[in-house]
């Protein structure tokens, strides 16, 4: 029983490869869902949905455990697979090595992008609890800058790349799909799960548009 | 004193196959390849590998399989090696298969065997249509389970040079060169066994070898006094796809499976070949030989592919090409059955031989002389199990096997018959090994240190010199002189004022060569310093070739002199006077013939004997009659 | 085919280096030839003739073949930008000027040689072999297989060890750990096996270690430059299934 438990190397990237899906990709997918809610007015979000969330019990111990540790994990061991590429980016034309790239930029994307994002949110929102208290004025006041709408789409449109081809792979690493043929049919169910996140996502941002 | 080490030079089927069983033995082997041991020509056999196994409801048997490659050799091969080949053949592949080798199946998950050229059982064993990388992975994956083990230790990029000698004329190692760093250094050993391949690049374009298959380590050892045997014996393969680079091999199983070898009756016909209507076509395999039609032996389809395009005028276009075709066969069947081959075809003609027929031409093939190799007979009239006698060459402590030895094929090898006997003599080899180091004398003396640095040095000074020459010749041209050379004067026809000939200019060549330069100077990775070398053992041995087809006035398998042939009588058959003076006479012929060449060293050419064939098991009573 | 071709300038672009730690360099040459020639058959018109564009005369090229018809995997080399065997890049079909560089990723021995040990070094840390009792008659064969796994098994069994995949891959390298995806395959093809079944746990854990199956990043490059058309990802998503299944039985004791 002891091999893959003395070397760990193997459970710790199906770890990350796991993590990638649960929680942190069900997290956004339900995040975006979450933030979909804005379109149905102020009310509904701060106090249907927002309030909802926040008067759940142990909500911090969640917030730790469900969201900022495994994201952290699945971002901090990821940026150690990015330093195991020997590549040469552009001389294959191929569109799986293409994802491939684009996997592992999103994924520093995202970095970025949650920096500011969950700084500008929840970080504020312990910091200053009116920003909280309405976070969809707060949000609005944010986005309504067109370069802030920007950071946000483009945040957005990553993230769904990111876990629609994550999910891709996945099914390859976990073993999944294995023919080619699975493999391509696969890849265009991930293709139109991403196109809906996408969405979805899209449409949340419109929510906040006055 | 310490384990005795041997020394295995070539890492083909034979090779590997000798340091399996030697290091079984518990002896320590050091492996010598001119480069990994997976890229070895074995990797080039597409066909098969023959096996009684009597699967397909014929009634084959041994006793057939043994008959079948002592008559296709011509009577030529001792007889007892050829007993116990075929004998151990099926044990052989059941080996095989147990390493993992990816045989064909039958529908029941058997071992699927099939129709090759020269029988008319289905008794060849195959891998798609990559049956030798199959059967040399198989082997690879084995040595390299005992290389993990430190069992044998592999010395890839090293060239064998020469061979250590003590006083006592006894070989007792290696001199060889890391053909990256052109270190020349000594490798004792206990014993050697060569196991370094064909020599088709001899003929190079025309042949259908490996660029490394030269002979040019086997002539080395020629050179220190192991006789070569049976050199004139050269098979020229009938179905070759012309090229610039290489003349690339069409399987046999392209014509076992169904394939037809035609021409255009008419050989201005420029119509495409698809359009040319049946009653159009030459098909001359099956009106020359209708028992066996297209299947028959691969030097009777090559005489008569050069007799309808060089006698009768009836080349394609009138040119050296017969067409060899596949087009009629069921596409998916084809596919599955020759894959691999066809694949070739497509990939260096651009063409699809399942839509259009293949343009082919006989090329040198398959060398079935060698370095001559004894045996010793058992009581039931094979090899007896574990002799040091079997496949030693006449230099005590070398041995030999695979392509490089002469053992099995007589003067015509049978398709399928050579991964066979590079795999059993490989064997036996080793087994012969380890019984010759068991029976060593305890406390043998070391060699001389002396003598080993003289040898050191002197191959040494053989590089320097190379090195420093500045002639207006370039070994690559030369080369190429010497493969048009030896396919038009020492080829599938031969005449004896062409082989006089032929002798003359070998030696201009050679002179030729030490007036060259290899317009390269590096002390690193300089390949034209090895190439330079092994063109000189190639030339010695085109010699050997040479003189000894000049010396046998007959025909007998490969060998081919028109004006000695004893002709079939036309129409006629056992009982009738013209068959039975036919018959005295090939009895004749071969009282004075039916004999080992042997040649042996000189400075100035070969010096040729003959040996007594055993003829133990299956004397010649009945010519070939392939009607 | 021949002398139906005609004849032309074909130009050529080598990069050389002389030794593993000298710097590279260009050279140019022009090489008259038929069409329907390979590069190999260039490289060995320049090897005869080496005087570049300029009428400068080198040093041969150095590179390295043998069966000249792809079965072998020596003369793997990049051109014009893609790995491939040069055995059977036809002329025709090529780019000029055509581009031949060292497989990327080995380290270079002379100019388009270099130094495949890794392969090799990946096949024995896989123990990439059928363990057998000996390599003697045991009267016996392997058990059955089948026709459609035969077929499965065969695919990967013509892996020639050209390196073309590995030099492909963004995550093989020269300092980096990855096996490659070449010894991958043959896990796949070994643990197929009926015997070579018995050792599938010790292969497996073999791949789980550091430089293993996981470290490949599903890039599949390897899979569209093989030339031998070996469906490495396949073998990839299999060898996925036998890990994950093996990793449940190494840690809820069934293994
Ligand atoms: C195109 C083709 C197709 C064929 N098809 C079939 C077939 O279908 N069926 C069949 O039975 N036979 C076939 N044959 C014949 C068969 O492939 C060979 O006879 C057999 O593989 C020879 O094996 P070997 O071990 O003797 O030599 P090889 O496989 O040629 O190995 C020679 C080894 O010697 C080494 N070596 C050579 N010189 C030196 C040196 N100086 N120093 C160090 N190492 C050296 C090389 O590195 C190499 O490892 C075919 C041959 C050809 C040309
Ligand atoms: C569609 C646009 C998005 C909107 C409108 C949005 C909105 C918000 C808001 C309002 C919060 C604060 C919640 C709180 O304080 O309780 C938040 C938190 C967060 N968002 Fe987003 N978000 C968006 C996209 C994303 C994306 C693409 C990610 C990427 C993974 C992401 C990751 C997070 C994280 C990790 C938090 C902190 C969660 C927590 O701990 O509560 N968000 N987001
Ligand atoms: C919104 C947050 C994220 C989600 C939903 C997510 C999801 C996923 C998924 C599902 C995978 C596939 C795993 C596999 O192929 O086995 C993956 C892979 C990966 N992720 Fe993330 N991820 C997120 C954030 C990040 C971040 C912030 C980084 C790094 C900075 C990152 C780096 C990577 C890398 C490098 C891979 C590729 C792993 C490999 O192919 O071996 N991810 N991610
Ligand atoms: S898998 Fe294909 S590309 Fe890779 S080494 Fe094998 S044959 Fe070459
Ligand atoms: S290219 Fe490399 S990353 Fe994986 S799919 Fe192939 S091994
Ligand atoms: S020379 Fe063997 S693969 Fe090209």
């Amino acid at each position: 029983m002891s091999a893959s438990i003395a070397n760990s190397h193997f459970i710790l990237r199906r770890l990350h490869s796991l993590l990638g899906l649960l929680p942190v990709g069900a997290f956004l997918i339900f995040h975006l869902w979450e933030n979909s809610q804005s379109r149905f007015g102020a009310e509904h979000y701060n106090e249907r949905v927002v309030a909802a969330l926040q008067e759940m019990n142990y909500l911090i111990l969640l917030e730790i455990f469900v969201i900022a540790l495994p994201l952290l994990l699945h971002a901090g061991y990821g940026v150690v697979i990015m330093t195991q590429m020997s590549a040469e980016p552009l001389r294959y034309p191929y569109t799986r090595h293409s994802l491939y790239w684009l996997q592992r930029l999103s994924g520093l994307g995202i970095l970025l992008f949650l920096l500011v994002h969950v700084g500008m949110t929840r970080l504020l929102g312990i910091w200053d609890p009116t920003v909280a208290a309405d976070l969809f004025s707060h949000m609005q006041s944010l986005l309504v800058q067109p370069w802030m709408l920007t950071v946000y789409v483009v945040g957005l449109l990553l993230s769904v790349f990111h876990l629609a081809n994550g999910l891709a792979t996945m099914a390859i690493v976990w073993g999944v799909t294995a023919s080619a043929r699975a493999q391509r049919l696969f890849g265009w169910f991930c293709v139109l799960l991403g196109l809906l996140l996408a969405a979805l996502g899209l449409h949340g941002l419109m929510g906040f548009l006055p | 004193m310490t384990t005795p080490r041997v020394i295995v030079v070539g890492g083909g089927l034979g090779g590997l196959w000798a340091t399996l069983r030697i290091a079984d033995a518990g002896f320590a082997v050091t492996l010598f390849s001119l480069f990994e041991v997976k890229r070895s020509h074995s990797v080039c056999a597409q066909g098969g590998i023959n096996a009684v196994l009597d699967t397909k409801g014929q009634y084959d048997s041994i006793e057939q399989h043994i008959i079948d490659t002592i008559k296709g050799g011509e009577y030529l091969a001792n007889q007892p090696p050829v007993k116990s080949l075929c004998e151990d053949a099926p044990g052989l592949i059941r080996t095989f298969e147990r390493m993992g080798v990816t045989f064909s199946r039958t529908p029941e998950g058997l071992l699927d065997q099939r129709l090759f050229g020269g029988v008319k059982n289905k008794r060849t064993c195959f891998a798609g249509a990559s049956t030798g990388q199959q059967l040399l992975y198989g082997v690879d994956q084995q040595v390299r389970a005992y290389a993990s083990a430190g069992k044998v230790v592999k010395h890839e990029w090293w060239e064998f040079l020469s061979l250590l000698r003590d006083g006592e004329g006894v070989c007792r190692g290696i001199i060889a060169m890391d053909l990256k760093s052109l270190e020349v250094r000594a490798f004792p050993a206990d014993a050697v066994v060569m196991a370094s391949g064909g020599m088709g690049q001899i003929y190079a374009p025309k042949t259908t070898t490996s660029t490394n298959s030269t002979g040019a380590a086997a002539s080395r050892c020629y050179q220190q006094g192991a006789w070569f045997a049976n050199a004139e014996f050269f098979q020229f393969h009938p179905t070759a796809m012309i090229g610039h680079d290489k003349t690339r091999l069409m399987s046999e199983a392209a014509r076992g499976e169904g394939g037809r070898i035609w021409v255009p009756k008419d050989p201005g016909d420029t119509r495409p070949p698809k359009t040319i209507p049946e009653s159009d076509r030459f098909y001359f395999l099956e009106s020359f030989f209708p028992a066996y039609g297209n299947t028959v032996a691969r030097d009777e389809a090559a005489r008569a592919i050069w007799h309808v395009t060089r006698r009768m005028g009836l080349g394609i276009g009138g040119g050296d090409r017969v067409y060899l075709d596949l087009t009629h066969l069921e596409r998916g069947f084809v596919s599955t059955r020759l894959g691999a081959i066809l694949e070739i075809y497509r990939k260096f003609a651009g063409v699809d031989p399942i839509a259009e027929p293949m343009e082919i031409f006989p090329a040198a093939h398959y060398g079935m002389g060698g370095l001559w190799v004894d045996f010793e007979r058992s009581a039931a009239g094979g090899l007896l199990a574990g002799s040091p006698r079997n496949h030693a060459t006449n230099l005590p402590g070398l041995y030999a096997c695979g392509e490089c030895d002469y053992a099995y094929h007589g003067a015509n090898r049978l398709g399928a018959n050579s991964l066979l006997s590079a795999s059993y003599s490989g064997r036996v080899a080793g087994e012969a090994v380890v019984s010759y180091l068991q029976g060593l004398a305890p406390g043998r003396r070391e060699l001389s240190q002396a003598s080993v640095a003289a040898e050191v040095a002197q191959q040494a000074a053989i590089n320097t010199a190379l090195m420093r020459a500045d002639g207006p010749e370039s070994p690559y041209r030369l080369h190429q002189e010497l493969g048009e050379l030896m396919t038009a004067k020492v080829g599938v026809v031969r005449t004896n004022p062409d082989l006089e000939s032929a002798l003359t200019e070998l030696d201009v060549l050679q002179a030729r060569l030490r007036n060259a330069s290899l317009g390269e100077s590096s002390t690193w990775m300089n390949q034209g310093l090895a190439y330079a070398r092994q063109l000189n053992d190639m030339i010695e041995l085109a010699k050997v070739i040479a003189a000894s087809a000049l010396a046998r006035d007959e025909c007998r398998g490969a060998h081919y002199k028109p004006d000695c042939a004893i002709p079939l009588p036309d129409g006629k058959f056992p009982g009738d006077p013209e068959f039975e003076e036919y018959r005295a006479r090939w009895h004749a012929n071969n009282r004075q013939w039916l004999k080992t060449t042997i040649a042996e060293y000189a400075p100035t050419g070969p010096r040729l004997s003959d040996q007594e064939v055993d003829l133990s098991l299956f004397p010649p009573r009945e010519p070939r009659d392939y009607r | 085919m021949p002398n139906t071709h005609s004849m032309s300038n074909i130009h050529l672009r080598i990069r050389r280096q002389d030794r593993p730690d000298s710097r590279p360099y260009w050279h140019e040459f022009a090489v008259q030839s038929h069409d329907e020639h390979n590069v190999l058959s260039l490289l060995m018109a320049v090897r005869a003739d080496p005087v570049t564009i300029s009428g400068e005369r080198v040093e041969p090229v150095v590179w390295e073949h043998n069966c000249m018809e792809e079965v072998c995997g020596a003369c793997a080399m990049l051109i014009n930008g893609r790995p491939r065997p040069a055995c059977s890049a036809l002329v025709a079909e090529l780019r000029q000027p055509i581009v031949l560089e060292p497989l990327p990723k080995f380290p270079v021995v002379r100019d388009l040689l270099v130094d495949r040990r890794r392969i090799d070094q990946g096949l024995t840390r896989v123990k990439a072999w059928i363990r057998i009792d000996g390599v003697w008659d045991t009267h016996a064969g392997a058990p059955r297989i089948g026709p459609d796994e035969w077929a499965a098994n065969y695919l990967y069994s013509r892996c020639m060890s050209c390196g073309c995949c590995m030099a492909a891959c963004p995550q093989f390298g020269e300092n980096r750990d990855f096996l490659g995806p070449a010894p991958l395959a043959q896990v796949r093809l070994m643990n197929a096996h009926p015997t070579g079944r018995y050792d599938k746990s010790a292969r497996l854990h073999a791949i789980m270690a550091e430089g293993g199956l996981s470290d490949c990043g599903n890039a599949q490059n390897c899979v569209r430059v093989c030339p031998k058309e070996i469906p490495l990802t396949t073998a990839i998503g299999e060898l996925g299934r036998q890990t994950t299944l093996q990793a449940l039985m190494d840690l809820f004791g069934a293994g």
